[in-house]
């Protein structure tokens, strides 16, 4: 076994149930994010080479994580379109129809607001909320000032409580 | 309302998921025809962009033809892609007659005309050589 494939050993051990949790946030589908999981990993394993250490192995490991991600929901957005319907209904549906979704109907809610949200809110949101990851680090791996990403995280947040109702806590910052 | 506990996955799946992953190296890299193609599609890219700007540069800095003289800048440009004429009879729809070699007799009538030779006189003349 070499150098590469010990270190991309090291990044499954290490890396490959968080990457899981994320992707599973954004396709809302437990087959999708599994699919997804192993083309991110072939990715890495196939970027491993050009990786130089500038960046953090964490940070790095989330920015492809992050890219692969919003590929696919553009994919997937154009599939729903040629199925004539829209994105935000094929999300409902993959929530409502998740044999391994475990959540109440206020789970089910916000996976269905957080869904809706922007493209960059929804990155923002789901790595803040679900992954607890500090700004500065959601910074690196986004490429986005520290500024930029609270203000992003402060709407996001407003729109899911707006859309679930006030009284539904949705975490703070 | 909790973060993660919403969502779960099939018993065992994570140390399933490392085990395929971890395999990931073994399996033989894969090149779909779309990247296999895309040099080749590059390239002819790049040289079609480089006709076309080619095509526009000599387009603004070769000078212009008047208006009524296109048969002049057809010709000149038949010259100069085609110095043999050879392409010249499909853009005229006709082949030059070639000149013909020596002298004809109506070059020797104008000649003597020309030279004080009066007509009774040439009369005479192909009349006493049997013309």
């Amino acid at each position: 076994m070499d150098n590469a494939e010990r270190l991309f050993n090291e990044i499954v051990k290490e890396y490959s149930e968080r990457v899981y949790w994320h992707v599973r946030r954004f396709v809302n589908n437990h087959e999708d994010a599994d699919d997804l999981v192993q083309e991110i990993f072939l990715k890495i394993w196939t970027a491993l080479p050009s990786f130089r250490g500038e960046a953090q192995l964490f940070t790095w490991v989330y920015r492809i994580a992050t890219n692969e991600t919003l590929n696919w929901l553009r994919r997937e957005k154009v599939r729903s379109a040629l199925r004539f319907t829209s994105i935000d209904a094929e999300m409902e549906r993959r929530i409502d129809s998740d044999p391994f979704f475990d959540g109440d109907a206020a789970d089910r809610a916000l996976s269905k607001a957080v869904a809706k949200l922007p493209e960059k809110q929804r990155q923002v949101f789901i790595l803040r909320y679900y992954d607890e990851m500090p700004y500065e680090q959601m910074s690196e791996v986004l490429d986005t000032s520290v500024g930029a990403l609270k203000a992003s995280y402060h709407i996001a947040q407003e729109k899911v409580r707006s859309a679930l109702g006030k009284d539904i806590f949705v975490g703070t910052d | 309302m909790s973060k993660r506990n919403d969502i779960t996955t099939p018993e065992g799946y994570f140390e399933n998921l490392q085990q395929r992953l971890s395999e990931i190296p073994a399996r033989p890299v894969r090149v779909s025809p779309v990247h296999r193609l895309a040099p080749y599609a590059a390239i002819a890219a790049s040289f079609l962009v480089a006709v076309l700007l080619g095509n526009s540069i000599l387009r603004h800095t070769a000078p212009a033809p008047a208006e009524d003289d296109t048969w002049t800048y057809v010709s000149y440009l038949a010259d100069a892609l085609d110095p043999d004429g050879a392409a010249m009879m499909d853009i005229y729809g006709y082949e030059e007659e070639e000149e013909p070699q020596g002298l004809s007799a109506d070059d020797i009538v104008n000649y003597l005309l020309a030279d004080g030779i009066t007509v009774e006189h040439l009369n005479y003349l192909s009349y006493e050589e049997g013309y």
